[in-house]
């Protein structure tokens, strides 16, 4: 590959624009320090026509675009001593070289900070919100979810190991309250084998929790808040790739590389993974027990044995990037596969054997940016996707098994049958076939650098089928359809004032919801019995508001707040009922409500010491929700039809804070600790009579609610070798314990939790190779997210990770 | 405070209805008198509510007081904030010892779904859990229905209906069959618990028919509850609850021509040659509601109650030979005068003397009915009844002697332990239930 076409460009879109109409000419630059050391990763930046470039690792940079004419152009990087010059374009491509002069700070440490200044610009932003950068974590044998549940207020609940089901919690809301993007497209349109199990923290260059309140482009009727998982983009020309094998027999490869031509801007981006585990992780206590024919318990310690979970997929996705007539122009295809055993249900306590699902997703994606279109100042970017998702439940074995995945005899000899006639249910091969669509254009437009607008619109449609092979053929033709569209219109007025001082984001949301419901039915024409179909749309229109604010109060000193009134649409079954679930349609049903609010403020970093300094984040939260959509309690149960609708009654609340502290002692150890605490509160405060609940403003139960993160990490420099650096890191987690019903015996409460972790990465002299080594839950320790389900045990990870830049 | 306990006095007090109820004709008075227990405790149980008023989803609270305290009105219980915590993610399914002295539970879901434990009654808020636990939840499931014999608390009977489906459904051997539809039927499992031993004593599974007609046009039974064990004790009759699928399109029909009411009798202890029995007179489900629904009367028949029933709840009549007498026909709607009676739960006392909780159309409220089973005579027991009182939930009543107790509270209101004399109608007025908004009382054991 020719070496002259390869510069980094880290350039942000918004300021990467052509004036197509005026002459313009290219600077390629290269910046080197005194002793004729490449300087890598400095900013240049013209101010004058806000154009910005960073210099790769040969410390080589470009600029386009720019004016003929003379430029100020200011290089700034910690390593350096900030340095000025000018240059003067009077041809389509000027060549410069920089002698700069070296400052004290070392070149690793400027990584770091590069990286989190694209962190603290989001978190400045007047968002309740916390961004997970997976630089670091991705050298080590970390999932996704791992990274999210030590983040502040984040609480993932999974279902046992790799693969296995996720519930996420920010703040005390969890469910379909708390919406999961991917690059700010639902996670619904990759389906679950290309999901937060299955993508590695290496392809993700960052991870954006937002709580409560969420930004016009995250438009969606995401109630208590949003994960939006951003995709790695950066650097062109290179190549990554890791390798990890740990217990449980967990492998995990992941590849991505990319390729940009300079001259004619085409660009490729590609990535793979693959992910298996058996998760045959010991487990034990009081759920783990086999039953005996007699119905007496044998407490046993069994390794799981109906867990194994595959994933695997690929991206690709050609176009060009920073050309006349486009920022980024990208056609793509993603697709993944994935393999997943059940090993129970909702309680460890019954084993399942055979039980598994299989889904399938491609999808096909358009992608299109241009800053600056028609007119100065007015960015605007579209984004299309269809995606093909097949799913299949898969659960036929009719009999019982125990924990030693033996089946179970009767008393009189014979092996017990399934009380449903399958592992979980009825038996079940239940193929589900989802096409959706979703488009998202946007328009942002600056009328000055302190005033913005930013106008975005989604739609997204959902066309859900299923077959169910286990079901008699005539059954299978009356099986319903229903056919979900969203629109989604957002506007919002961003404005910097006071010296940029202060920020506000004020916005408004129209939601439009369509749900289609056809069922068959069987009418009678001409003394015939015919099938024919019964078709009801249910339309629903909604709107939500809200604003975001900081205020630099001084140095450092950053007030957040952040308020929005957030809705959530009710779903088809709240909609159209269920009638296998005993659950009839409710049409006139109104969206679920909630008032959030955030406050808080980010400080720091204070010099404690020339050596040491620390920064500290604290927020206060409310969640007022009404209208909550709930099943209505039928007191006549002895009613010939025994269903029940839902109902917008129930009413929560959820009030607490968060805090972490970030504490850095010369440059190589860092201590973050994080908590969160709250009251998820049944908040109906008054009976029909007057009295008042006993549970009013009581914590709800099943919820974890007090939280403790803390992450340690220590790096020795040339160690080993000259140029190396050995990392280790020290992790703890803590739940504190919690009741799983309203009757509060210690029956239905979970044990508190104490898990600790610990590893070290070792980086060789090149750069390209990383070795990692992982000891998580040191001390075998039971965990548990959700009530009655264990986490795996101690474990043992090795990772190999290997990245080629410039080529 | 210890209690001494006559219990084979008490046992025998109960065993009166089975066994000296020989002596008595039909409809006659008791030439014994039943006998009463010198004391017993009086447990109440309450139920949580979950998320909403009244579903009882919360889980289940008990407490116990003497007989002598449960009659005065100046006693006053607080389950919910001095009772014992039954462990049960839902309303737990509670039974007790003809006694008094003993309580049991199957957990009704939960991690513990299927889990029977026994609960020594000490009084107050004081229970003592047995050490052994069984559970029948690979048999019957985690949400197993299931009901006491009275046999002298030896035996607890857990019934379960499961996979109902076509017999031309398609299976892993054979995804396409070719058969043409005959039926849709589920498998039953009746398995016996031995109370005394705390473990599973014997089970069956199988398929019960009906007939090909009635199989043919859809029909099947969907639920197995309300088992009774006839005065022989050789047979166990078992209530059902029927549905019927539409067989052209696969689905549940919601309105339909009822068939008459059907019993499954099995031999006992065998639970061996199942055969289902259908009544002319009456057309509803007899599976009952997490309570007895059939009881074996003092005159050796079985007296059954049915709901869902188009034309109201009926008391019929099994006879001594496993058999609907067609011939005995107590409607309640005709007793009453009313319409749509539905009875939530019903307790024999004794001599043909019996109490019922029922529902009416255009009722907002629950009626306690003293009923005669012989004269077939039915009438509103005179209580404070209130717009809140419900008994959709209720489980349990105690008989004592002639005199039954009950538990009587409005949800989110205060209440009654009331003592209803069988054979006047006359509710006395006992122990104040102190209760909870959203919570309620649920029965007495």
């Amino acid at each position: 590959m020719k070496t002259n076409l390869t510069l980094i460009l880290f350039a942000s879109a918004i300021f990467l624009s052509g004036y197509a109409f005026s002459q313009t000419g290219k600077v390629s630059g290269t910046l080197k320090f005194n002793d004729g050391a490449p300087v890598a990763f400095a900013t240049v930046f013209i101010s004058t026509i806000k154009k910005h470039a960073l210099s790769d690792e040969r410390g080589r940079y470009e600029l386009t675009d720019i004016p003929f004419g003379s430029h100020q152009v200011n290089v700034s990087s910690i390593e350096i001593q900030k340095h000025d010059f000018s240059i003067l374009i009077d041809k389509p491509s000027v060549k410069v070289s920089t002698m700069l002069e070296r400052a004290a700070d070392s070149e690793l440490a400027e990584v770091i900070v590069e990286a989190e200044s694209h962190k603290s610009e989001i978190e400045a932003a007047g968002f309740a919100v916390n961004v997970i950068e997976t630089k670091k974590a991705s050298l080590n044998s970390f999932q996704t979810n791992d990274l999210l549940n030590k983040s502040v207020g984040v609480r993932v609940r999974q279902n046992g190991g790799l693969g296995s089901q996720v519930s996420y919690n920010l703040n005390g809301m969890s469910g379909n309250s708390v919406r999961i993007f991917i690059d700010g497209v639902a996670i619904s349109t990759y389906g679950a084998s290309f999901s937060l199990n299955s993508i590695p923290p290496a392809l993700i260059e960052r991870i954006e929790v937002y709580k409560g309140v969420i930004p016009v482009h995250l438009a969606d009727d995401a109630l208590g808040g949003a994960i939006n998982v951003i995709l790695k983009k950066g650097a062109m020309n290179n190549l990554t790739a890791s390798l990890s094998y740990g217990s449980f027999n967990t492998q995990q490869a992941n590849v991505s590389g990319s390729y940009r031509n300079s001259n004619s801007g085409f660009t490729v981006k590609a990535s793979g993974f693959y992910n298996y585990s058996d998760n045959d992780y010991e487990v034990w206590g009081k759920f783990v027990r086999n039953i005996l024919a007699n119905g007496r318990y044998e407490y046993v310690r069994a390794k799981r044995f109906n867990d194994a979970y595959r994933s695997a997929g690929a991206n690709i996705q050609a176009g060009f990037t920073n050309v006349k007539w486009a920022d980024q122009f990208y056609l793509g295809v993603n697709v993944s596969d994935d393999y997943n055993e059940i090993q129970h249900g909702t309680y460890m306590t019954i084993p399942y054997k055979g039980r598994f699902t299989e889904s399938q997703a491609k999808v096909f994606s358009v992608n299109y940016v241009k800053s600056d279109f028609l007119t100065k100042g007015l960015e605007i970017n579209f984004n299309g996707m269809i995606s093909d998702r097949k799913e299949v439940v898969n659960d036929t074995v009719r009999w019982n098994y125990n924990w030693f995945g033996e089946q179970s005899i009767g008393l009189n000899g014979d092996p017990i049958l399934r009380p449903n006639g399958a592992q979980q249910g009825a038996p079940t091969i239940n193929h589900i076939n989802r096409n959706i669509s979703t488009f998202r254009g946007g328009a942002t437009y600056d009328f000055s650098e302190k005033h913005r607008m930013v106008f975005s619109h989604m739609y997204y449609t959902i066309d859900r089928t299923q077959r169910d092979l286990m079901r008699p053929a005539r059954e299978r033709e009356f099986i319903g359809t229903r056919d979900l569209t969203k629109n989604i219109s957002a506007l919002a007025y961003e404005a910097t004032l006071f010296e940029s001082k202060f920020k506000t984001n004020l916005f408004g949301k129209y939601y439009q919801q369509q749900i289609d419901r056809m069922d068959p039915i069987l009418v009678t024409q001409n003394g015939e019995t015919v099938k024919s179909e019964d078709r009801v749309a249910s339309k629903n229109t909604t709107s939500g508001y809200g604003l975001a604010t900081s205020y630099v109060l001084n140095k450092g000193m950053t007030i957040l707040l952040s308020a929005e009134k957030a809705v959530r649409m009710p779903s088809e079954n709240e909609i159209f009922g269920s009638p296998g679930e005993n659950i009839i349609e409710n049409i006139g049903i109104r969206p679920e409500v909630s008032n959030n609010l955030n406050l808080g403020f980010r400080s720091g970093p204070y010099q404690l010491t020339s050596t040491s300094k620390f920064t500290i984040y604290a927020s206060g939260f409310l969640r007022d929700t009404k209208d909550k959509i709930v099943r209505k309690i039928n007191p006549r149960l002895n009613d010939a039809v025994q269903t029940d609708p839902f109902e917008n009654l129930g009413k929560t609340k959820s009030i607490g804070f968060e805090g972490e502290i970030n504490y850095t002692w010369n440059e190589n150890f860092s201590v973050l600790l994080n908590f969160s605490k709250f009251n998820s509160v049944f908040n109906i405060q008054y009976d029909p009579n007057g009295n008042e609940y006993n549970y009013y403003n009581q914590q709800l139960p099943n919820e974890p609610f007090f939280t403790i993160n803390s992450t340690v990490q220590y790096g020795f420099k040339n160690l080993i070798q000259d140029r190396s650096a050995l990392n280790l890191y020290y992790i703890f987690g803590f739940v504190d314990r919690f009741y799983t019903t309203w009757l509060e015996i210690e029956d239905f409460r979970t044990p508190r939790q104490f898990i600790q972790d610990i590893g070290l990465n070792y980086v060789f002299p090149s750069e390209k190779l990383v070795i990692s080594a992982d000891l998580k839950n040191i001390f075998d320790q039971q965990a548990y997210d959700n009530f009655a389900v264990q986490k795996p045990g101690r474990g043992f990870y090795l990772k190999l990770n290997y990245s080629i830049n410039k080529f | 405070m210890k209690k001494q306990f006559l219990n084979f006095l008490t046992l025998g007090a109960l065993m009166s209805t089975v066994a000296l109820s020989s002596c008595s004709d039909n409809g006659g008075d008791p030439i014994t008198p039943p006998v009463e227990t010198e004391d017993r405790f009086i447990t109440v149980a309450g139920a949580l509510m979950g998320t909403n008023p009244g579903d009882g989803n919360g889980g289940t609270m008990v407490y116990s007081v003497t007989k002598e305290e449960a009659k005065d009105p100046d006693t006053q219980i607080s389950v919910y904030t001095e009772g014992f915590g039954v462990k049960s993610n839902r309303t737990a399914r509670l039974q007790s010892s003809e006694d008094g002295s003993t309580l049991f539970n199957i957990a009704y879901t939960g991690d513990n779904g299927g889990e029977f434990s026994r609960y020594t009654v000490i009084g107050g808020g004081n229970f003592v859990q047995s050490d052994v636990s069984v559970n029948i939840s690979q048999y019957a499931g985690t949400s197993p229905r299931w009901l006491k014999l009275y046999d002298g608390d030896k035996t607890g009977i857990a019934l379960n209906m499961a996979n109902i489906t076509a017999n031309n459904a398609p299976t892993e051997a054979d995804p396409n069959p070719l058969t043409p539809f005959e039926y849709y039927r589920g498998v039953a499992t009746i398995l016996a618990l031995d109370l005394e031993e705390s473990l599973i004593r014997n089970y069956v599974q199988y398929e019960i028919p009906l007939t090909e007609e009635e199989e043919a046009a859809g029909h099947t039974i969907f639920r197995l509850d309300g088992s009774v064990l006839n005065a022989a004790e050789d047979k166990l009759i078992i209530g059902t609850w029927m549905r019927k699928y539409n067989v052209a399109t696969g689905e549940t029909e919601g309105d339909y021509e009822r068939l008459g009411t059907k019993s499954v009798v099995v031999d006992y202890p065998s639970f061996a040659n199942p055969t289902v029995i259908t009544s002319t007179v009456a057309h509803g489900d007899n599976s009952g509601y997490r309570s007895h629904y059939s009881y074996l009367g003092d005159d050796n028949n079985i007296y059954q109650a049915t709901e869902r029933d188009p034309a109201g709840s009926h008391i019929l009549k099994i006879n001594q030979n496993n058999e609907y007498d067609n011939s005995y026909v107590f409607s309640l709607n005709d007793a009453l005068g009313l319409t749509g009676v539905t009875i939530e739960a019903w307790q024999y006392a004794q001599n043909g003397k019996a109490f019922a909780l029922i529902s009416h159309d255009g009722a907002e409220n629950g009626f306690v009915v003293w009923m005669d089973l012989n004269a077939k005579t039915a009438s509103i027991v005179d209580l404070p009844y209130d717009p809140d009182l419900e008994f959709n939930q209720y489980q349990g009543f105690v008989v004592d002697g002639t005199d039954v107790y009950m538990a009587f509270t409005p949800v989110g209101k205060n209440g009654n332990i009331y003592i209803l004399d069988s054979n006047t109608g006359l509710a006395s007025k006992g122990a104040t239930l102190v209760n909870q908004p959203g919570n309620h009382y649920i029965g007495i054991f």
